[in-house]
């Protein structure tokens, strides 16, 4: 295997372009020196022998392999058709101008590298590099479609177009969880995480390939049955029923969910797969909203209770479908307000990208929860006992909420009110790094990708969030607060996987739940760490 | 005269090249947001930590205000300091920043040109060789030109060698990448060669630039390029010029649009505003997306697409 690869060499087939050896992941701190030598589980032979499998040591799609030469050669041209309508305003004026720019102005000069979290925590494995898979599309771009590509391609960066770059290119769109720390460093404005959000989007709005986790059980079953959890409009009224009992056993309190309420101020849009993983989150919000006297409803329109967005990651027109649904609930209900629950991408989304979308009656005002939150704690109306929180806590930025919205202070301002130990992560705000499982990762699991993910693209997060609890004695229960339901699920799954609640008491849970332990009034509290919910025996 | 017809022609493709860059850019469609934070326009307190208008309650019912002080705050030392550079890439910073130092000093040694040769053929006193005015000009774009030459040369070589050493560099640095720094590097070289024996007050280059705007009437006993080097510096200069804009190092200018454009584009769109009438227009553009889930066939419209069900849903 070569040490040294040049994105080139994505075009030479071999079993593998890409291999990680024990040792070569970046080394974890005390107690979990045990996992220094990890590595992923091999793919095993029948899985793969009919799918794509020969970039790295996992799999995010699984693309079957062409039966034979005809077809390879049909799907490079189909390739290649997409490519050009990348470059086309009919097909492409949502992204047209800053791929251009990306495209044209780089320098190549690596300042994005060690922004990378997925690059620096793999040993700097070559194809991980921002650079390495925007340089391939760079110059197939350059070769195949500019006036006398393939002569200057000698002088510019050649490589070779075949099936093994294109099914490689497929899967390496999914190394990259698109948190755009590399755009947020790059001198010149490059955007190595656009260009990869715009690769994906050649495979699937082009060829119809993207990842099941997001495609078939994502935006389809979304915009088929309601939510990509599954849950149809009657089963997600079930939940809620269900989560309300819970809330009043868990605190004492009484909480009553206010459905499809026309002409209420606000509309709230949960992640659906809060209802199921973290029923909690959806309590705690509607303690807090009841307490503090808002006028607010949930949609049991199928869409209209699950916030998720996943065209966000890979396809603009399933994007655009499932924004334009969103919108048109709120609008039906006539709310003045759109309130965006604890999810990160749900709040870029609708927030930022649909707003060039969305027109007329259609655009009606959206609001991050983070903000509405402050509103209510700070207006003073509910009473607060921050001791009650009087345990570490340290605060995840979900990229995709800070760094995509400059929402940046108002969970803040209600952590230092809240919980008195509260300290940041080392770096924080719009430097801090991805939890891993951003641009769909975290529900991405087929074939050991759940493992790649633990131990290559969250692994920064983790080691971020034990240096923050660093001086903590291991006994102390720790929270880590992440306002976001990917996120939470990535964190989720790395406290699993390294067993850092035995090994450090690390917990995890989202900013309401924090807010409502300290409330003032509630007879038991909502966090109890150690216990398993109700809902998990 | 061939030197003139030369630059005038380098100078002719600078101007359309650029302006084509720059048409290609402001007829683009208007595109979905896509800003990172922080937006440097944002105001003082949220620049200080990445914050947007979108922290506060209800933000649509306030106006959307950016203060272009803390812009220029934050860009003049990006654009001179290469700020971003030093921050993020120091080991690279000490070649790019003397290099881009040196190319900026040329361009201000150019500018100061040009001011001299306007104020002699405009017949200003003041600036009349020998007076104070004129000592001055001199004195500055001397400072500004040999600064440029050394910083620039010791720049370009860093950078070459960075290139040719450093691994990660190496690996993605074409023809066209090495290219680029010698034929600037030469250029250095060549315009050392030319002014360090013989020349060191750049009466020659001063002497060329009245030449080019007068088409070479305003001394006509003066000929460009005395010897190999003045020539070859003007033909590289020249060069150089017209290359500009046709190579990625068009960043100098692009940047712009880069930032304003995309980094920074956090303009909200508010009913009835001049970005709802651009969002309208993209929604008739007619996508051609193969996919079976997209449902394009030419004939529907983004707007048609987006309001309907993906096939596999219906």
């Amino acid at each position: 295997m070569k040490t040294f690869l040049k994105p080139s060499d994505i075009a030479h087939a071999s079993d593998r372009l890409c291999h990680m050896e024990p040792g070569d992941l970046t080394p974890l701190p005390h107690p979990y020196e045990d996992f220094n030598q990890t590595v992923l589980t091999p793919l095993k032979p029948e899985k793969i022998k009919n799918i794509e499998a020969s970039l790295d040591d996992t799999v995010a799609i699984g693309i079957p392999r062409p039966a034979s030469r005809e077809e390879e050669e049909a799907l490079v041209s189909q390739f290649l058709s997409g490519l050009k309508k990348l470059f086309e305003k009919e097909n492409n004026w949502t992204f047209l101008q800053p791929l251009l720019l990306s495209m044209e102005h780089c320098a190549r000069c690596q300042t994005c590298s060690d922004a990378c979290p997925a690059f620096e925590m793999s040993g700097r494995k070559e194809i991980y590099r921002p650079i390495f898979r925007s340089e391939v599309l760079r110059r197939i771009y350059r070769k195949y479609l500019k006036p006398n590509g393939k002569i200057m391609a000698r002088l510019t960066g050649d490589i070779d177009l075949n099936w093994t770059t294109i099914a490689r290119l497929a899967e390496l769109s999914y190394r990259c969880t698109l948190c755009r720390r590399c755009a947020s460093v790059c001198p010149i404005g490059v955007d190595n995480g656009l260009i990869n959000h715009e690769i994906r989007k050649l495979f699937s709005q082009e060829m119809g390939i993207a990842p099941k986790e997001i495609h078939d059980k994502g935006s389809v079953l979304h915009l088929r049955v309601g939510s990509s959890t599954g849950m149809t409009p009657p089963a997600a009224k079930d939940s809620v029923e269900f989560i309300q009992e819970e809330m009043e056993e868990m605190t004492g309190y009484k909480v009553e969910i206010p459905w499809d309420v026309e002409g209420a101020d606000i509309l709230l849009l949960h992640n659906a797969g809060e209802m199921l993983a973290w029923p909690e989150n959806v309590g705690a919000f509607a303690i807090i909203f009841q307490a503090a006297g808002l006028s607010w409803t949930m949609s049991s329109e199928a869409a209209g209770y699950d916030a998720i967005n996943y065209g966000l990651w890979y396809d603009d027109v399933q994007f655009s479908r499932v924004a334009v649904r969103h919108a048109d609930i709120a609008r039906r209900l006539k709310v003045k307000k759109i309130v965006i629950g604890e999810c990160g991408h749900a709040h870029k989304a609708l927030t930022v990208i649909a707003d060039r979308l969305l027109t007329g009656d259609l655009n009606i005002p959206r609001e991050s929860a983070m903000v509405t939150l402050e509103d209510i704690v700070m207006s003073g109306k509910l009473k607060f006992d921050p001791g009650k929180n009087n345990f570490p806590v340290t605060l995840h930025d979900p990229c995709n909420v800070v760094r995509a919205m400059g929402i940046v202070e108002p969970q803040r301002r209600i952590l230092r009110k809240i919980a008195p130990q509260f300290r940041e992560m080392t770096p924080h705000g719009v430097e801090n790094y991805c939890c891993g499982g951003g641009s769909g990762f975290a529900i991405m699991s087929g074939y050991n990708f759940a493992e790649w993910r633990n131990l290559v693209s969250s692994r920064k997060k983790f080691m971020q969030i034990l240096e923050a609890f660093r001086n903590e004695p291991r006994e102390i229960p720790k929270y880590v607060c992440a306002p976001c339901s990917n996120c939470k699920g990535a964190i989720r799954d790395i406290i699993d996987y390294y067993h850092a609640e035995e090994r450090s008491h690390l917990h995890y849970g989202g900013l309401v739940e924090l807010i409502v332990n300290a409330l003032d009034g509630m007879k038991k509290p909502i966090i109890r760490f150690g216990d398993k919910p109700s809902w998990e025996l | 005269m061939a030197f003139y017809i030369l630059t005038y022609v380098c100078a002719v493709v600078f101007i359309l090249a650029t302006g084509c860059l720059i048409y290609k850019q402001i007829t683009l469609p208007l595109h979905v947001r896509w800003e990172i934070y922080p937006v440097q326009h944002e105001t003082s307190a949220q620049t200080t930590y990445g914050g947007s208008y979108m922290e506060k309650v209800n933000w649509w019912t306030r106006p959307y205000k950016t203060s272009p002080i803390n812009e220029v705050k934050y860009m003049v030392p990006e654009i001179l300091l290469l700020r971003g550079l030093w921050k993020e890439n120091r080991r690279l910073w000490f070649a790019s920043f003397p290099f881009h130092l040196g190319l900026y000093l040329m361009i201000a040694t150019l500018v100061l040109l040009l001011l001299h040769a306007c104020f002699t053929l405009w017949g200003f006193e003041a600036f009349a060789d020998g007076k104070t005015c004129g000592i001055l000009l001199s004195g500055l774009m001397t400072v500004t030109g040999w600064v440029g030459l050394v910083a620039g040369t010791f720049g370009g070589l860093g950078i070459l060698y960075k290139r040719i050493t450093d691994r990660e560099l190496r690996i993605y640095s074409t023809f066209a990448d090495y290219f680029h720094v010698v034929f600037i590097l030469l250029f250095f070289f060549l315009a050392f060669l030319t002014c360090l024996p013989g020349d060191p007050f750049l009466n020659g280059a001063k002497a060329y630039v009245l030449g080019l705007l007068t088409a070479g009437a305003f001394m006509p006993s003066y000929a460009p390029g005395q010897n190999i080097f003045g020539a070859l510096t003007i033909v590289l200069a020249s060069l150089l010029i017209a290359y500009i804009p046709l190579t990625h190092m068009s960043h100098m200018f692009m940047k712009y649009f880069l930032y304003h454009n995309v980094k920074w584009d956090d303009a909200p769109n508010r009913q009835g505003s001049l970005i709802e009438s651009a969002v309208m227009q993209n929604l008739k553009f007619k996508p051609t997306w193969k996919a079976k889930h997209i449902g394009a066939d030419g004939t529907k419209s983004w707007q048609d697409i987006a309001s309907s069900a993906p096939k596999e849903t219906k």
